[in-house]
């Protein structure tokens, strides 16, 4: 199946690729994704550390990895008993108009498409019109209403496409069943994400997806903005908050590190 | 041999020419010979204004009913390798001819500055507060400027200012036909007035983290960044920076209105200007247009402009990086030194900044209403231009987010600048008598000298370095912004809050 996503999540994105790629890779899927920024990696990550194998479909020839911070990510990829695959020759440089057809071919060679935050007219919804094309399940996980990274995806599940609460809604799609989760009894709207002991009340009104700046949670709580900017530097310093596009997130507890 | 002594009849007369804030001194010599013809040679590098003079002269001498030379004369302008540019020297160069006719010569330490009309009248020169100020520098005790510039003049204390309206009236003073009487400093002049601030800070809905940042750079002469997209607000909030600085005190007026002399823009009818600069130079402006230049010698760029105020460069992104990497010098020692072929100047440019840019591209990067539409890389491109030695200088950065437009119709609800102001100058006060200088100019061993840290906030402060990577440079700056917050907050210790509200304002710092 494939992951496909936002290049420039929110953490609460992020952190829904790591998790389903991991929770999806433990009970014996593949997982396939583009190796681009952002939801591409987050979901090639969580499968790596979940000890399957992923499969990077490039749209690239299959020595240029792009972007190229990503060398280690593609090396960790085929180490994990994974594989780069691309339809381009050798030497292909990234080019836009080569990134839908890159993204067909993931649609081609997966069961099911999992869309987790895709704005409007991102790559991921080509990925997602491809697998309709070809009689392929697409699915989707929600996200908030304010973000406008859940402008595709809600368009996708208005539209009908799968729900994704955990990675039991994939496996079901799949007809694998969900007998090889961590956690079968685990409630379905539980990713399995731990937020940090609430040690500062300000953490309580921070979101995992929007991003929110001090002046706007010092006047929600009636404090100075000093203070308040203060309070978020000492939770960003025990990397309980991160900024993010100009504000604040709470920020998630990975994968990995539960792992 | 005797009769040789006689009629060789010559008129010596001192006037200057200026380099940036210095004047240098220009002796006008006209030397009346026997010649058979009438003509009137001009020696002594003069650029092309100042061989006008010529034309200016005889008509100004002749409409004034005075007699002119009917044999050939020779006006020098000493030193011969100093180059002279500028209409000023006319009112010397016509005096030295009167006085050489009449035989008389002028007053000892006695100056004399102003263009000449064709009538006669005495017209503006630029920089006559500046040349006033030198020549007094330079011994000089008595100048004589064009009548509309006396009271600009007058600001120079010990300098005799006698305002000329006329060639005739300056010639009549001179022979004792008629005195003028010396301008005086105009005690209204000093009169600071009541400053009309345009833009306050209760004006502008929430922003309430943008305008903190404000409050801390006005209290600390911090450069700040401002980082959001377009109709966030940018632009008005720099412009209420002004409006919470202190009064400008009498010598910061009187360099800005030097500057402004220097250029020709005081507004007239008021000698000593008082505005605290506000420039915002359009992002297309060329190196000579910020920082100073031009031909011959350097006429005073933007941020000179800026001296004792604010610079505010809107779309910092768009700006020449050259131009951009020029400002590093004066960020740094709030002067400008710049050469040209005409020689060398310094001029001031001790500026406050404010830089404003859009986080991407197409500006809506975070918005949470609108979707930015640029790729990660451009995005990266776009910071990657911003980044680098420029940014480094720059002690707090803050985000911008627009308001939601329901916000908008209420009322805002914010302290006036008048109130943010009383706690910035109680600020500042407290910086003067410590350190004698603001937070942003204290020097590294100066500022572990003055400003201490407590443990826990020495701790907090090396826990941060250390996890995101800060160079030297900008450890110091967080430190001087935490004392600067440590100043508002009239604490004479950094406590570790402090500390961390100036890491709050360090959006450049992203986490390993």
């Amino acid at each position: 199946m494939a992951i496909v996503g936002s290049r420039r999540p929110s953490p609460y994105g992020e952190a829904v690729a790591e998790q389903l790629g991991l929770e999806l890779a433990r009970a014996g899927v593949v997982v396939i994704s583009g190796l681009a920024l952002g939801i591409d990696a987050a979901a090639h990550r969580g499968a790596l550390n979940g000890g399957g194998p992923t499969v990077a479909v490039m749209g690239t020839g299959v020595d240029v990895i792009y972007p190229a911070a990503h060398g280690v990510l593609a090396e960790a990829i085929l180490a994990g008993g994974g594989a780069l695959v691309s339809q381009f020759p050798d030497g292909t440089v990234p080019r836009r108009h080569n990134f839908p057809a890159r993204n067909y071919t993931m649609a081609t060679l997966s069961d099911v498409v999992v869309v987790v935050e895709a704005a409007e007219g991102s790559g991921a919804l080509i990925t997602a019109e491809a697998a309709l094309d070809l009689h392929k399940e697409v699915m989707a996980v929600p996200g908030s209403v304010f973000s406008p990274l859940s402008v595709g995806t809600h368009g996708l599940l208005r539209d009908g496409a799968g729900l994704v609460q955990n990675a039991r809604d994939v496996l079901a799609a799949l007809s694998l069943g969900g007998e090889v989760l961590d956690d079968p009894l685990a409630t379905p709207n539980e990713l399995g994400f731990r937020l940090p002991a609430p040690r500062d009340g300000i953490l309580s009104h921070l979101s995992d997806v929007l991003a929110l700046n001090a002046a706007e949670i010092a006047r929600k709580l009636q404090l100075p903005v000093a203070e308040v900017l203060g309070r978020l530097t000492a939770l960003e310093l025990e990397g309980a908050v991160r900024r993010h596009q100009g504000g604040y997130v709470r920020a998630l507890r990975r994968g990995k590190e539960r792992a | 041999m005797d009769l040789h002594i006689v009629v060789r009849v010559l008129g010596t007369v001192d006037s200057c020419v200026l380099a940036g804030l210095e004047a240098r001194r220009v002796h006008v010599e006209c030397d009346i010979g026997r010649g058979s013809e009438p003509a009137f040679h001009l020696v002594g590098l003069a650029a092309t204004t100042v061989k006008e003079a010529r034309e200016r002269v005889r008509s100004a001498i002749k409409n004034s009913g005075l007699e002119y030379p009917r044999t050939r004369f020779t006006v020098n302008l000493a030193p011969a390798e100093l180059r002279k540019e500028g209409a000023a020297l006319d009112l010397a160069i016509a005096i030295a001819i009167v006085l050489a006719l009449t035989r008389r010569s002028a007053p000892p330490n006695s100056a004399f500055l102003g263009e000449l009309a064709l009538d006669g009248t005495v017209r503006h020169a630029d920089g006559v507060i500046v040349a006033a100020r030198s020549l007094r520098a330079l011994g000089y005790e008595r100048v004589f400027v064009p009548a509309e510039d006396a009271a600009e003049a007058a600001l120079v204390e010990g300098v005799e200012v006698i305002p000329c309206a006329t060639l005739v009236a300056a010639v009549n003073h001179l022979l004792d036909v008629e005195a003028i009487v010396p301008s005086q400093r105009s005690v209204a002049a000093f009169e600071t007035r009541a400053e009309t601030t345009e833009h306050d800070l209760a004006e502008v809905h929430g922003q309430d983290e943008a305008k903190r940042a404000l409050e801390v750079a006005a209290a600390g002469g911090h450069h700040l960044l401002l980082s959001g997209p377009p109709g966030a607000g940018k632009t008005m909030l720099a412009r209420c920076l002004p409006g919470i600085l202190p009064p400008l005190e009498l010598a910061e007026a009187l360099e800005v209105t030097q500057v402004r002399s220097l250029l020709g823009e005081l507004p007239r009818g008021r000698p000593l200007d008082w505005t605290r600069p506000f420039r915002s130079p359009h992002h297309g402006v060329s190196m000579a247009g910020l920082i100073g230049g031009g031909s011959g010698l350097a006429a005073p760029g933007e941020i000179s402009r800026a001296h004792h105020g604010v610079l505010f460069l809107d779309e910092l992104a768009e700006f020449q990086t050259p131009v951009l990497q020029a400002l590093r010098q004066p960020l740094e020692t709030g002067r400008v030194s710049i050469t040209r072929a005409g020689g060398s100047v310094v001029y001031p440019a001790r500026f406050t900044l404010i830089a404003a840019t859009n986080p991407c591209p197409c500006g809506w990067a975070g918005d949470s209403l609108r979707a930015c539409r640029c790729t990660p890389a451009a995005i990266d491109m776009y910071q990657r231009r911003l980044s680098g030695p420029l940014l480094d200088r720059i002690d707090l950065q803050v985000a911008v987010r627009r308001v939601p437009v329901e916000h908008l119709a209420s009322e805002p609800q914010g302290e006036r600048s008048a109130l943010v102001r009383e706690r910035v100058v109680a600020a500042r006060a407290r910086q003067l008598g410590r350190q004698g200088c603001l937070n942003a100019q204290l020097k590294a061993a100066r500022l572990r000298q003055v400003a201490g840290l407590g443990p826990a906030a020495r701790r907090t402060l090396e826990r941060w370095a250390a996890q995101r990577g800060l160079t030297a440079r900008g450890f110091h700056r967080a430190w001087r912004v935490a004392r600067t917050a440590a100043d508002l907050d009239a604490s004479d210790d950094i406590e570790e809050h402090h500390v961390l509200e100036a890491l709050g304002f360090r959006l450049q710092d992203v986490a390993a």
